[in-house]
Protein backbone atom coordinates (compact mmCIF):
# COMPACT_ATOMS: atom_id res chain seq x y z
CA UNK A 1 0.00 0.00 0.00
CA UNK A 2 2.48 2.03 0.89
CA UNK A 3 4.69 1.65 -2.51
CA UNK A 4 1.32 2.40 -4.26
CA UNK A 5 0.93 6.01 -2.84
CA UNK A 6 4.54 6.43 -3.82
CA UNK A 7 4.06 4.87 -7.34
CA UNK A 8 0.24 6.37 -8.26
CA UNK A 9 0.02 9.49 -5.88
CA UNK A 10 -3.25 10.89 -6.31
CA UNK A 11 -5.06 7.94 -8.54
CA UNK A 12 -7.33 7.10 -5.31
CA UNK A 13 -8.20 10.98 -4.82
CA UNK A 14 -9.07 11.08 -8.70
CA UNK A 15 -10.89 8.04 -8.84
CA UNK A 16 -13.24 9.38 -5.60
CA UNK A 17 -13.49 12.42 -7.25
CA UNK A 18 -14.85 11.18 -10.46
CA UNK A 19 -17.22 9.53 -8.71
CA UNK A 20 -18.70 12.41 -6.65
CA UNK A 21 -19.35 14.18 -9.93
CA UNK A 22 -21.17 10.96 -11.08
CA UNK A 23 -23.09 11.16 -8.04
CA UNK A 24 -23.66 15.16 -8.89
CA UNK A 25 -24.62 14.42 -12.47
CA UNK A 26 -27.14 12.11 -11.16
CA UNK A 27 -28.42 14.40 -8.58
CA UNK A 28 -28.76 17.05 -11.54
CA UNK A 29 -31.11 14.00 -14.30
CA UNK A 30 -32.88 13.19 -11.05
CA UNK A 31 -33.57 17.09 -10.52
CA UNK A 32 -34.57 17.74 -14.60
CA UNK A 33 -36.53 14.44 -14.79
CA UNK A 34 -38.38 15.49 -11.49
CA UNK A 35 -39.15 19.41 -13.35
CA UNK A 36 -40.55 17.64 -16.41
CA UNK A 37 -42.54 15.20 -14.98
CA UNK A 38 -44.12 17.88 -12.33
CA UNK A 39 -44.72 20.20 -15.36
CA UNK A 40 -46.42 17.17 -17.71
CA UNK A 41 -48.44 15.95 -14.81
CA UNK A 42 -46.52 13.12 -15.84
CA UNK A 43 -46.42 9.95 -13.04
CA UNK A 44 -44.89 7.68 -15.08
CA UNK A 45 -41.60 9.55 -15.93
CA UNK A 46 -41.59 10.58 -11.84
CA UNK A 47 -40.87 6.54 -10.89
CA UNK A 48 -37.67 7.43 -12.25
CA UNK A 49 -36.72 9.49 -9.93
CA UNK A 50 -36.57 6.59 -7.56
CA UNK A 51 -34.64 4.33 -9.98
CA UNK A 52 -32.03 7.35 -10.08
CA UNK A 53 -32.18 7.42 -6.08
CA UNK A 54 -30.95 3.45 -5.96
CA UNK A 55 -28.19 4.19 -8.82
CA UNK A 56 -26.65 6.93 -6.91
CA UNK A 57 -27.13 5.10 -3.40
CA UNK A 58 -24.68 2.66 -5.03
CA UNK A 59 -22.18 5.50 -5.97
CA UNK A 60 -22.44 6.87 -2.54
CA UNK A 61 -21.19 3.79 -1.42
CA UNK A 62 -18.81 3.56 -3.47
CA UNK A 63 -17.50 6.79 -2.58
CA UNK A 64 -17.15 6.37 1.26
CA UNK A 65 -15.53 3.15 0.62
CA UNK A 66 -12.87 3.97 -1.14
CA UNK A 67 -12.74 7.55 0.68
CA UNK A 68 -11.87 5.47 3.89
CA UNK A 69 -9.71 2.70 1.92
CA UNK A 70 -6.99 5.24 1.98
CA UNK A 71 -7.99 8.34 -0.49
CA UNK A 72 -7.34 12.12 0.83
CA UNK A 73 -5.96 13.24 4.06
CA UNK A 74 -7.42 11.38 7.18
CA UNK A 75 -8.39 15.26 8.38
CA UNK A 76 -10.09 15.84 4.97
CA UNK A 77 -12.31 12.57 5.04
CA UNK A 78 -15.15 13.84 7.17
CA UNK A 79 -15.99 16.42 5.67
CA UNK A 80 -15.76 14.85 1.92
CA UNK A 81 -18.22 11.94 3.92
CA UNK A 82 -20.66 14.37 5.27
CA UNK A 83 -20.89 16.49 1.78
CA UNK A 84 -21.93 12.79 -0.12
CA UNK A 85 -23.72 11.83 2.40
CA UNK A 86 -25.53 15.43 2.57
CA UNK A 87 -26.43 14.97 -1.19
CA UNK A 88 -27.73 11.47 0.07
CA UNK A 89 -30.49 13.39 2.08
CA UNK A 90 -31.16 15.84 -1.24
CA UNK A 91 -31.75 12.43 -3.10
CA UNK A 92 -34.05 11.35 -0.32
CA UNK A 93 -35.93 13.90 -0.09
CA UNK A 94 -36.30 14.34 -3.64
CA UNK A 95 -37.61 10.81 -4.10
CA UNK A 96 -40.30 11.07 -1.39
CA UNK A 97 -41.55 14.30 -2.41
CA UNK A 98 -41.76 12.43 -5.91
CA UNK A 99 -43.50 9.61 -4.29
CA UNK A 100 -46.27 12.42 -2.82
CA UNK A 101 -46.65 13.30 -6.45
CA UNK A 102 -47.71 10.01 -7.32
CA UNK A 103 -50.48 9.90 -4.63
CA UNK A 104 -52.41 13.15 -6.07
CA UNK A 105 -53.72 15.14 -8.46
CA UNK A 106 -51.80 18.48 -8.17
CA UNK A 107 -54.51 21.14 -7.85
CA UNK A 108 -54.52 23.80 -10.57
CA UNK A 109 -54.33 26.96 -7.75
CA UNK A 110 -50.43 25.80 -6.74
CA UNK A 111 -49.38 24.40 -10.06
CA UNK A 112 -47.60 27.95 -11.30
CA UNK A 113 -45.64 28.24 -7.99
CA UNK A 114 -44.63 24.42 -7.39
CA UNK A 115 -43.47 24.63 -11.42
CA UNK A 116 -41.41 27.54 -10.14
CA UNK A 117 -40.19 25.74 -7.38
CA UNK A 118 -39.18 22.97 -9.18
CA UNK A 119 -37.29 25.10 -11.11
CA UNK A 120 -35.19 26.83 -8.69
CA UNK A 121 -34.45 23.39 -6.99
CA UNK A 122 -32.89 22.48 -10.64
CA UNK A 123 -30.71 25.42 -11.18
CA UNK A 124 -29.79 25.52 -7.46
CA UNK A 125 -28.14 21.84 -8.23
CA UNK A 126 -26.29 22.85 -11.08
CA UNK A 127 -24.92 25.60 -8.84
CA UNK A 128 -24.21 22.76 -6.64
CA UNK A 129 -22.46 21.16 -8.95
CA UNK A 130 -20.43 24.37 -10.14
CA UNK A 131 -19.77 25.12 -6.71
CA UNK A 132 -18.25 21.54 -6.36
CA UNK A 133 -15.96 21.55 -9.22
CA UNK A 134 -14.84 25.17 -8.11
CA UNK A 135 -13.85 23.65 -4.91
CA UNK A 136 -11.76 21.18 -6.58
CA UNK A 137 -10.08 23.68 -7.92
CA UNK A 138 -9.42 25.62 -4.99
CA UNK A 139 -11.49 28.52 -6.61
CA UNK A 140 -12.79 31.13 -4.13
CA UNK A 141 -16.36 30.13 -3.82
CA UNK A 142 -18.06 33.01 -2.68
CA UNK A 143 -19.66 34.19 -5.32
CA UNK A 144 -21.58 30.58 -5.45
CA UNK A 145 -22.44 30.46 -2.22
CA UNK A 146 -24.10 33.91 -2.52
CA UNK A 147 -26.18 32.45 -5.59
CA UNK A 148 -27.23 29.52 -4.15
CA UNK A 149 -28.54 31.36 -1.00
CA UNK A 150 -30.48 33.46 -3.54
CA UNK A 151 -32.40 30.80 -4.95
CA UNK A 152 -32.93 29.71 -1.66
CA UNK A 153 -34.74 32.76 -0.57
CA UNK A 154 -36.47 32.67 -3.86
CA UNK A 155 -37.90 29.49 -2.99
CA UNK A 156 -38.33 30.23 0.91
CA UNK A 157 -40.87 33.26 -0.61
CA UNK A 158 -42.51 31.00 -2.58
CA UNK A 159 -42.79 28.52 -0.13
CA UNK A 160 -44.70 31.71 2.18
CA UNK A 161 -47.42 32.34 -0.36
CA UNK A 162 -47.91 28.32 -1.35
CA UNK A 163 -48.63 28.08 2.50
CA UNK A 164 -51.71 30.49 2.33
CA UNK A 165 -52.74 29.06 -0.99
CA UNK A 166 -52.99 25.71 0.61
CA UNK A 167 -55.48 26.80 2.97
CA UNK A 168 -57.76 27.99 0.48
CA UNK A 169 -57.73 24.38 -1.57
CA UNK A 170 -60.83 21.66 -0.90
CA UNK A 171 -59.73 18.80 -0.12
CA UNK A 172 -61.62 15.66 0.47
CA UNK A 173 -60.08 13.68 3.29
CA UNK A 174 -57.44 14.48 5.84
CA UNK A 175 -55.43 11.88 4.18
CA UNK A 176 -55.18 13.82 0.56
CA UNK A 177 -54.51 16.91 2.82
CA UNK A 178 -51.55 15.32 4.48
CA UNK A 179 -50.48 14.40 0.92
CA UNK A 180 -51.10 17.56 -0.73
CA UNK A 181 -49.37 19.46 2.59
CA UNK A 182 -46.31 16.45 2.63
CA UNK A 183 -45.81 17.06 -1.30
CA UNK A 184 -45.60 21.26 -0.73
CA UNK A 185 -43.27 20.36 2.05
CA UNK A 186 -40.56 18.36 0.95
CA UNK A 187 -40.50 20.29 -2.51
CA UNK A 188 -39.84 23.32 -0.61
CA UNK A 189 -37.07 21.96 1.64
CA UNK A 190 -35.12 20.82 -0.47
CA UNK A 191 -33.63 23.79 -0.80
CA UNK A 192 -32.71 24.27 2.43
CA UNK A 193 -30.48 20.57 2.31
CA UNK A 194 -28.49 22.12 -0.45
CA UNK A 195 -27.68 25.44 0.70
CA UNK A 196 -26.26 23.06 3.98
CA UNK A 197 -24.59 21.32 1.29
CA UNK A 198 -23.11 23.87 -0.22
CA UNK A 199 -21.79 24.78 3.42
CA UNK A 200 -20.04 21.76 3.76
CA UNK A 201 -18.23 22.43 0.20
CA UNK A 202 -17.18 25.95 1.87
CA UNK A 203 -15.59 24.20 5.25
CA UNK A 204 -13.72 21.59 3.08
CA UNK A 205 -12.35 24.51 0.83
CA UNK A 206 -11.61 26.70 3.72
CA UNK A 207 -9.38 23.74 5.75
CA UNK A 208 -6.98 23.31 2.95
CA UNK A 209 -5.77 27.01 2.85
CA UNK B 1 33.28 -3.28 24.08
CA UNK B 2 30.95 -4.70 27.11
CA UNK B 3 30.91 -0.83 28.03
CA UNK B 4 28.98 -0.80 24.85
CA UNK B 5 25.82 -2.04 26.20
CA UNK B 6 25.05 1.30 28.19
CA UNK B 7 25.67 3.36 24.86
CA UNK B 8 23.52 0.63 23.64
CA UNK B 9 20.25 1.44 26.47
CA UNK B 10 20.66 4.92 25.92
CA UNK B 11 20.87 4.62 21.96
CA UNK B 12 17.47 2.63 22.09
CA UNK B 13 16.02 5.00 24.10
CA UNK B 14 16.72 7.63 22.24
CA UNK B 15 15.70 6.44 19.59
CA UNK B 16 12.65 5.33 21.58
CA UNK B 17 11.71 8.87 22.81
CA UNK B 18 12.61 11.37 20.31
CA UNK B 19 11.64 9.44 16.97
CA UNK B 20 7.46 10.72 18.36
CA UNK B 21 8.94 14.16 17.41
CA UNK B 22 9.72 13.39 13.52
CA UNK B 23 6.37 11.33 12.46
CA UNK B 24 4.04 11.49 16.03
CA UNK B 25 1.61 13.90 14.72
CA UNK B 26 1.54 12.36 11.01
CA UNK B 27 0.80 8.76 12.32
CA UNK B 28 -1.80 10.42 14.96
CA UNK B 29 -4.08 11.82 12.16
CA UNK B 30 -3.33 8.71 10.25
CA UNK B 31 -1.59 10.31 7.18
CA UNK B 32 1.37 7.56 7.53
CA UNK B 33 1.32 4.36 8.80
CA UNK B 34 2.79 3.34 12.32
CA UNK B 35 5.27 1.06 10.22
CA UNK B 36 5.91 2.58 7.61
CA UNK B 37 7.43 6.15 10.06
CA UNK B 38 9.59 3.73 11.98
CA UNK B 39 11.12 1.95 8.96
CA UNK B 40 11.67 5.41 7.54
CA UNK B 41 12.49 6.77 10.69
CA UNK B 42 15.42 4.26 11.38
CA UNK B 43 16.97 4.10 7.81
CA UNK B 44 17.58 7.70 7.68
CA UNK B 45 18.57 8.02 11.60
CA UNK B 46 21.37 5.75 10.68
CA UNK B 47 22.35 7.82 7.64
CA UNK B 48 22.67 10.90 9.59
CA UNK B 49 24.72 9.21 12.46
CA UNK B 50 26.82 8.16 9.77
CA UNK B 51 27.47 11.37 7.30
CA UNK B 52 27.25 14.20 9.63
CA UNK B 53 27.35 12.43 13.24
CA UNK B 54 30.75 13.40 14.84
CA UNK B 55 30.36 16.69 14.12
CA UNK B 56 29.02 16.89 17.80
CA UNK B 57 31.15 14.69 19.93
CA UNK B 58 33.83 16.84 20.59
CA UNK B 59 31.59 18.92 22.98
CA UNK B 60 30.95 15.78 25.84
CA UNK B 61 34.89 15.68 25.40
CA UNK B 62 34.84 19.38 26.65
CA UNK B 63 32.52 19.05 29.81
CA UNK B 64 34.69 16.55 30.70
CA UNK B 65 37.42 13.89 30.56
CA UNK B 66 35.53 10.75 31.67
CA UNK B 67 38.13 7.67 32.45
CA UNK B 68 37.36 4.85 30.00
CA UNK B 69 36.10 2.69 33.19
CA UNK B 70 33.60 5.41 34.13
CA UNK B 71 32.02 5.56 30.64
CA UNK B 72 29.51 2.55 31.09
CA UNK B 73 28.20 3.95 34.27
CA UNK B 74 27.38 7.52 32.77
CA UNK B 75 25.85 5.91 29.76
CA UNK B 76 23.64 3.68 31.90
CA UNK B 77 22.51 6.51 34.20
CA UNK B 78 21.56 8.68 31.44
CA UNK B 79 20.03 5.76 29.86
CA UNK B 80 17.97 4.72 33.27
CA UNK B 81 16.71 8.21 33.66
CA UNK B 82 15.58 8.47 29.95
CA UNK B 83 13.64 5.15 30.02
CA UNK B 84 12.13 6.26 33.48
CA UNK B 85 10.06 9.20 31.04
CA UNK B 86 9.70 7.44 28.63
CA UNK B 87 7.84 5.07 30.51
CA UNK B 88 6.02 7.65 32.20
CA UNK B 89 5.13 9.13 28.69
CA UNK B 90 7.45 12.36 29.53
CA UNK B 91 9.39 13.73 26.25
CA UNK B 92 12.39 13.91 27.40
CA UNK B 93 16.11 15.04 26.32
CA UNK B 94 18.72 12.97 25.62
CA UNK B 95 21.44 15.68 25.17
CA UNK B 96 20.21 16.92 28.85
CA UNK B 97 20.68 13.52 30.36
CA UNK B 98 23.88 12.91 28.88
CA UNK B 99 25.34 16.01 29.59
CA UNK B 100 23.92 15.67 33.49
CA UNK B 101 25.43 12.52 33.67
CA UNK B 102 28.78 13.65 31.90
CA UNK B 103 28.98 16.62 34.87
CA UNK B 104 27.88 14.24 37.40
CA UNK B 105 31.19 11.95 36.74
CA UNK B 106 32.98 15.36 36.36
CA UNK B 107 31.68 16.13 39.82
CA UNK B 108 32.84 12.97 41.24
CA UNK B 109 36.53 12.95 39.51
CA UNK B 110 36.85 16.68 40.21
CA UNK B 111 37.60 17.60 36.45
CA UNK B 112 34.21 18.82 35.76
CA UNK B 113 34.37 21.99 33.53
CA UNK B 114 31.56 24.29 34.07
CA UNK B 115 32.70 27.15 31.88
CA UNK B 116 32.03 24.88 28.91
CA UNK B 117 28.54 24.58 29.87
CA UNK B 118 27.80 28.23 28.64
CA UNK B 119 27.70 27.10 24.82
CA UNK B 120 25.96 24.21 25.35
CA UNK B 121 23.20 25.98 27.43
CA UNK B 122 23.06 28.38 25.54
CA UNK B 123 22.13 26.28 22.10
CA UNK B 124 19.59 24.55 24.85
CA UNK B 125 17.88 27.71 25.31
CA UNK B 126 17.94 28.66 21.56
CA UNK B 127 16.82 25.44 20.33
CA UNK B 128 13.13 25.98 21.21
CA UNK B 129 13.47 29.70 19.92
CA UNK B 130 15.20 28.61 17.04
CA UNK B 131 12.05 26.36 16.16
CA UNK B 132 9.29 29.08 16.64
CA UNK B 133 11.22 31.24 15.13
CA UNK B 134 11.45 28.59 12.22
CA UNK B 135 7.75 27.60 12.57
CA UNK B 136 6.63 30.99 12.56
CA UNK B 137 8.38 32.54 9.50
CA UNK B 138 8.47 29.15 7.48
CA UNK B 139 3.96 29.43 8.24
CA UNK B 140 3.89 32.31 6.41
CA UNK B 141 6.61 31.81 3.64
CA UNK B 142 5.41 28.55 2.87
CA UNK B 143 1.71 29.40 2.90
CA UNK B 144 2.26 32.64 0.72
CA UNK B 145 3.70 30.40 -1.90
CA UNK B 146 1.31 27.23 -1.44
CA UNK B 147 -1.85 29.68 -2.24
CA UNK B 148 -0.38 30.51 -5.44
CA UNK B 149 0.70 27.85 -7.11
CA UNK B 150 -1.28 24.59 -5.83
CA UNK B 151 -4.38 25.99 -5.33
CA UNK B 152 -6.61 22.34 -5.55
CA UNK B 153 -7.85 20.38 -3.07
CA UNK B 154 -6.64 17.06 -4.68
CA UNK B 155 -3.37 18.48 -5.38
CA UNK B 156 -2.92 19.96 -2.38
CA UNK B 157 -3.67 16.37 -0.55
CA UNK B 158 -0.74 15.28 -2.88
CA UNK B 159 1.47 17.75 -1.34
CA UNK B 160 1.48 17.50 2.06
CA UNK B 161 1.02 13.57 1.88
CA UNK B 162 4.47 13.82 -0.10
CA UNK B 163 6.21 16.60 2.10
CA UNK B 164 4.80 14.83 5.23
CA UNK B 165 7.15 11.76 3.87
CA UNK B 166 10.31 14.24 2.67
CA UNK B 167 10.65 16.21 5.42
CA UNK B 168 9.82 13.24 7.79
CA UNK B 169 12.87 11.16 5.87
CA UNK B 170 15.35 15.03 6.66
CA UNK B 171 14.64 15.19 10.21
CA UNK B 172 15.09 11.76 10.63
CA UNK B 173 18.61 12.16 9.48
CA UNK B 174 18.88 15.38 11.18
CA UNK B 175 18.04 13.51 14.48
CA UNK B 176 21.01 11.04 13.53
CA UNK B 177 22.93 13.63 12.86
CA UNK B 178 22.97 15.52 15.88
CA UNK B 179 21.91 13.35 18.51
CA UNK B 180 24.31 10.69 17.73
CA UNK B 181 26.48 12.29 19.86
CA UNK B 182 24.58 12.26 22.75
CA UNK B 183 24.81 8.48 22.77
CA UNK B 184 28.30 7.49 22.00
CA UNK B 185 30.27 10.80 21.90
CA UNK B 186 31.44 10.08 25.14
CA UNK B 187 33.47 6.85 23.80
CA UNK B 188 35.02 8.91 21.25
CA UNK B 189 36.19 11.16 24.27
CA UNK B 190 37.38 8.75 26.38
CA UNK B 191 39.16 6.80 23.74
CA UNK B 192 37.06 3.48 23.56
CA UNK B 193 35.75 4.25 19.92
CA UNK B 194 36.72 6.67 17.20
CA UNK B 195 34.26 9.24 15.84
CA UNK B 196 33.48 6.94 12.50
CA UNK B 197 32.60 3.64 14.85
CA UNK B 198 31.00 6.08 17.64
CA UNK B 199 28.75 7.21 14.36
CA UNK B 200 27.72 3.56 12.85
CA UNK B 201 26.97 2.01 16.53
CA UNK B 202 24.79 5.08 17.66
CA UNK B 203 22.90 5.14 14.60
CA UNK B 204 22.25 1.18 14.80
CA UNK B 205 20.98 1.75 18.64
CA UNK B 206 18.96 4.72 18.23
CA UNK B 207 17.33 2.67 15.09
CA UNK B 208 17.03 -0.21 17.22
CA UNK B 209 14.96 1.81 19.93
CA UNK B 210 12.24 3.29 16.99
CA UNK B 211 11.80 0.33 15.99
CA UNK B 212 10.98 -1.43 19.61
CA UNK B 213 9.38 1.02 21.20
CA UNK B 214 8.59 4.14 20.18
CA UNK B 215 4.95 3.80 19.62
CA UNK B 216 3.57 5.38 23.92
CA UNK B 217 5.42 8.64 23.18
CA UNK B 218 4.14 8.85 19.80
CA UNK B 219 0.49 9.16 20.44
CA UNK B 220 1.76 11.45 23.44
CA UNK B 221 3.49 14.05 21.32
CA UNK B 222 0.81 13.48 18.38
CA UNK B 223 -1.87 14.41 20.37
CA UNK B 224 -1.05 16.14 23.26
CA UNK B 225 0.41 19.75 22.13
CA UNK B 226 -1.18 21.65 19.23
CA UNK B 227 -4.41 20.84 16.86
CA UNK B 228 -2.76 20.66 13.66
CA UNK B 229 -3.67 20.74 10.30
CA UNK B 230 -2.28 19.44 7.73
CA UNK B 231 0.10 22.32 6.41
CA UNK B 232 0.88 23.43 10.02
CA UNK B 233 2.11 19.70 10.63
CA UNK B 234 4.24 20.11 7.76
CA UNK B 235 5.69 23.04 8.66
CA UNK B 236 6.35 22.21 12.28
CA UNK B 237 8.35 19.11 10.59
CA UNK B 238 10.49 21.37 8.66
CA UNK B 239 11.35 23.30 11.28
CA UNK B 240 12.26 20.93 13.67
CA UNK B 241 14.40 19.53 11.40
CA UNK B 242 16.09 22.78 9.89
CA UNK B 243 16.80 23.86 14.24
CA UNK B 244 18.41 20.43 14.33
CA UNK B 245 20.90 20.41 11.18
CA UNK B 246 21.41 23.90 12.24
CA UNK B 247 23.22 23.28 16.05
CA UNK B 248 24.59 19.93 14.10
CA UNK B 249 26.86 22.80 11.56
CA UNK B 250 27.49 24.56 15.58
CA UNK B 251 28.43 21.22 16.98
CA UNK B 252 25.85 20.89 20.01
CA UNK B 253 23.66 18.18 19.62
CA UNK B 254 20.42 19.45 21.42
CA UNK B 255 17.00 18.12 22.19
CA UNK B 256 14.36 17.54 19.03
CA UNK B 257 11.70 17.69 21.72
CA UNK B 258 12.04 21.17 22.45
CA UNK B 259 12.86 22.10 18.94
CA UNK B 260 9.79 20.43 17.70
CA UNK B 261 7.76 22.21 20.67
CA UNK B 262 8.83 25.44 20.26
CA UNK B 263 7.91 24.87 16.21
CA UNK B 264 4.68 24.17 17.00
CA UNK B 265 4.73 26.85 19.45
CA UNK B 266 5.49 29.10 16.22
CA UNK B 267 2.81 28.03 14.21
CA UNK B 268 -0.03 28.19 17.11
CA UNK B 269 1.44 31.86 16.98
CA UNK B 270 0.59 32.29 13.47
CA UNK B 271 -3.13 31.13 13.88
CA UNK B 272 -4.22 31.42 18.03
CA UNK B 273 -1.79 31.16 21.03
CA UNK B 274 -4.92 29.68 23.05
CA UNK B 275 -4.51 26.53 20.94
CA UNK B 276 -1.56 25.55 22.95
CA UNK B 277 -2.69 22.85 25.25
CA UNK B 278 -0.74 24.09 28.86
CA UNK B 279 -0.71 20.82 30.17
CA UNK B 280 1.10 19.16 27.96
CA UNK B 281 3.74 22.25 27.44
CA UNK B 282 3.71 22.18 31.48
CA UNK B 283 4.70 18.06 31.19
CA UNK B 284 6.96 18.74 29.04
CA UNK B 285 8.75 21.53 30.86
CA UNK B 286 9.04 19.30 34.27
CA UNK B 287 11.32 16.32 31.90
CA UNK B 288 13.51 19.25 31.07
CA UNK B 289 14.13 20.41 34.56
CA UNK B 290 14.35 16.50 35.78
CA UNK B 291 16.17 15.01 33.11
CA UNK B 292 20.01 16.35 33.92
CA UNK B 293 19.47 16.71 37.28
CA UNK B 294 18.30 12.60 37.51
CA UNK B 295 20.99 11.64 35.52
CA UNK B 296 23.44 13.68 37.29
CA UNK B 297 22.32 12.24 40.67
CA UNK B 298 22.39 8.76 39.42
CA UNK B 299 26.13 8.89 38.02
CA UNK B 300 27.13 10.07 41.02
CA UNK B 301 25.34 7.43 43.02
CA UNK B 302 26.78 4.73 40.76
CA UNK B 303 30.23 5.84 40.70
CA UNK B 304 30.34 6.33 44.31
CA UNK B 305 28.87 2.83 44.70
CA UNK B 306 30.28 0.93 42.49
CA UNK B 307 33.44 2.19 41.35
Amino acid sequence: MFLDRILSPGRKEQEVVELMERHLKILLSAFALFKTALENQDKGSMIGVADLEREADEVRREIIGRIYAGAFLPYLRPSLCQFVEMAEHIFDALKETAGRFMDLDLPAAIQEETHAVSALNLQMAEMLETTFEAMLQGEDLREKMLAIRIFEKKIDEIKLHLGRELWDIPVASFWEGKALSDFVTGLTTISDIMEDASDRLQIIHVSMR
Amino acid sequence: MWTLGSGAFLGWSLGANDSANIFGTSVMTGLIKYRTAILLTAVFVIVGALLEGPKCMRVMNDLSRIPAGYVFFCTLAAALTMTALTVLGIPASTSQAIVGAVLGAGIVTGNADFSKLYKIVSCWVLTPVAGLVLGYLLHHLLGFLLNRTVTGVAARNMLFTAGVLVFGCYASYCLGANNVANVTGIYVGSGLLTPQQASSWGGAFIAVGVLTYSRRVMLTVGKGIVPLDPFSALVCLLAEALTLHLFTQIGVPVSSSQAVVGAVVGVGLVSDLKTVNPRMLLKIFMGWVLTPVSAGVVTVVFLKLLV
